[in-house]
């Protein structure tokens, strides 16, 4: 935070300087042309996202911040970072933004190009093959339980055969099978 | 009679069957006819959102489309289901781009999406097409004025123009039990289960504030209505013993077993037993 008095050296700066060379300036066209980004370029950076976050103390890339990176095209410290995966999805930074920027829905563009380019948590595609696999995220395993309830023995009214034939076909095939 | 159609998800029925059996029950007793959807599809959470948009998008338009056939509004009982199949719902009302693309994909299934079946959450339902005057008659053993705090769950109340729901009716649908809602000062916040499979100790701790500001604010008991918020405020109790040591004895009830009990439906009508926190106590508060 203090400035070095010696002037021989450079002093010290609170973020690193940007590295204009490594800009994608198609990034920021690349996420709005995605669900829900319309409105990306109307943040005026006032960190009301940030004031709303619940978790924003343990980021080290705040809301606000990730926000400014995608206008940027700071593409891989956005997609790479741990910070789009710690979104709780509340949509309380979005709720709040006064430029109807819409920061959650965002942050979900953000992690379908991460998982993309293979910056997806191990346990995200684990949760992937259970449902690729079973066809449905949870099975009963207590089904005494349903029994004392009157209620029929398995998951009620779902098809996994549909489920699992859909999503070998799209990312989370994609992703499961490059992960085997 | 209105009818509707029921969408359980997954989680509802492998992990609280006993908010189903109360949901079913209440609903029953109120006169709403609730007919189960049949091969439907998961909706996939918000980590299926997060890792593949569009097969998140194609199941919940596939389970949209098939009660579009029928005719019904949806209803579910969990958050998490309510927020996937009313957001993908929201963009294909608004986006004709994409629901052009997703309705070549459903036609593969002679389906279409046509944004007839409305997804309602269980307790909007009870709020709006029965109402909380009709509801205070059926109240046969209201409660005591026992404290309870209210964890409506970020998925049932944001994006609001995604939801469309207001951020009060739990509040008047606790009241008309006879109970006392308890303001705290975390009551917006999420519980935390999203990060659950990224960060468990985040997720932990997101937790256990939730449940200090709720004891710390006076309350007795604490209402849900997902099974995921459930997971985080009942199971997680047991789980702030040996992390924390820490104690909190917050009973979590759904909204539909304290409902239901108040209007006069038995203990194990309601599968109270089940409750990984002793929920029994709320029977001497009748």
């Amino acid at each position: 935070m203090t400035e070095s008095n010696d002037k021989s050296r450079p002093p010290e700066v609170l973020i690193d300087p940007i590295d204009m060379s490594k800009l994608d300036p198609t990034f920021r066209k690349e996420i709005q042309s995605m669900p829900n980004a319309d409105e990306l370029s109307a943040c005026f950076a006032c960190s009301t996202c940030t004031a709303a976050c619940p978790i924003a103390n343990v980021w080290d890339i705040k809301p606000h911040q990730l926000i400014r990176m995608i206008l940027l095209g700071m593409r891989e410290t956005v997609l790479s970072s741990k910070e789009i995966w710690l979104c709780l999805t509340c949509f309380e930074c979005q709720e709040r933004c006064p430029q109807n920027v819409r920061v959650t829905d965002i942050f979900f563009d953000c992690k379908n190009l991460a998982s993309e380019e293979g910056w997806i948590p191990n346990n995200i595609v684990s949760l992937g093959k259970e449902l690729l696999e079973k066809g449905q995220l949870y099975t009963v395993t207590a089904d005494w339980e349903r029994e004392d309830l009157t209620l029929e023995p398995e998951v009620p009214g779902l098809s996994t055969t549909a489920v699992k034939r859909i999503l070998s076909e799209t990312r989370t095939g994609r992703l499961v099978k490059g992960g085997d | 009679m209105p009818a509707y159609s029921l969408y359980m998800g997954c989680s509802v029925p492998a992990n609280y069957p006993n908010y189903e059996a109360s949901m079913c029950r209440v609903a029953e007793s109120l006169g709403l006819e609730l007919q189960y959807l049949e091969d439907v599809s998961c909706c996939g959470s918000p980590n299926l959102r997060a890792m593949d948009y569009w097969g998140w998008v194609l199941v919940n338009a596939r389970t949209l489309a098939i009660a579009d056939n029928i005719g019904h509004d949806i209803l579910t009982p969990c958050n998490g289901c309510f927020g996937s199949l009313k957001d993908a719902y929201h963009l294909l009302k608004h986006d004709t781009n994409y629901r052009e693309k997703v309705n070549e994909e459903l036609a593969k299934e002679n389906l279409e999406f046509k944004g007839i079946s409305k997804p309602r959450h269980f307790v909007e339902v009870l709020y709006t097409d029965v109402g909380i005057d009709a509801l205070g008659k059926k109240v046969t053993k209201p409660l005591d004025g026992v404290g309870i705090a209210i964890h409506y769950g970020c998925h049932l109340l944001r994006p609001k123009d995604v939801t469309e729901l207001s951020h009060t009716i739990l509040d008047e649908l606790v009241e008309v039990t006879g109970a006392h809602v308890i303001q705290y000062s975390l009551w917006k916040q999420c519980c935390g289960a999203t990060v659950l499979p990224v960060d468990e100790d985040l997720a932990i701790r997101l937790a256990r504030d939730k449940l200090k500001s709720m004891k710390e604010s006076g309350a007795v008991f604490a209402t849900v209505v997902c099974p995921a918020c459930c997971n985080q405020l009942d199971l997680q109790q047991l789980g702030l013993r040996e992390s924390y040591d820490e104690e909190y004895e917050i009973p979590v009830l759904f909204y539909s077993q304290i409902l239901g009990l108040a209007i006069g439906l038995d203990e194990s009508d309601v599968g109270l037993d089940m409750n990984r926190v002793s929920a029994r106590p709320i029977l001497q508060h009748l």
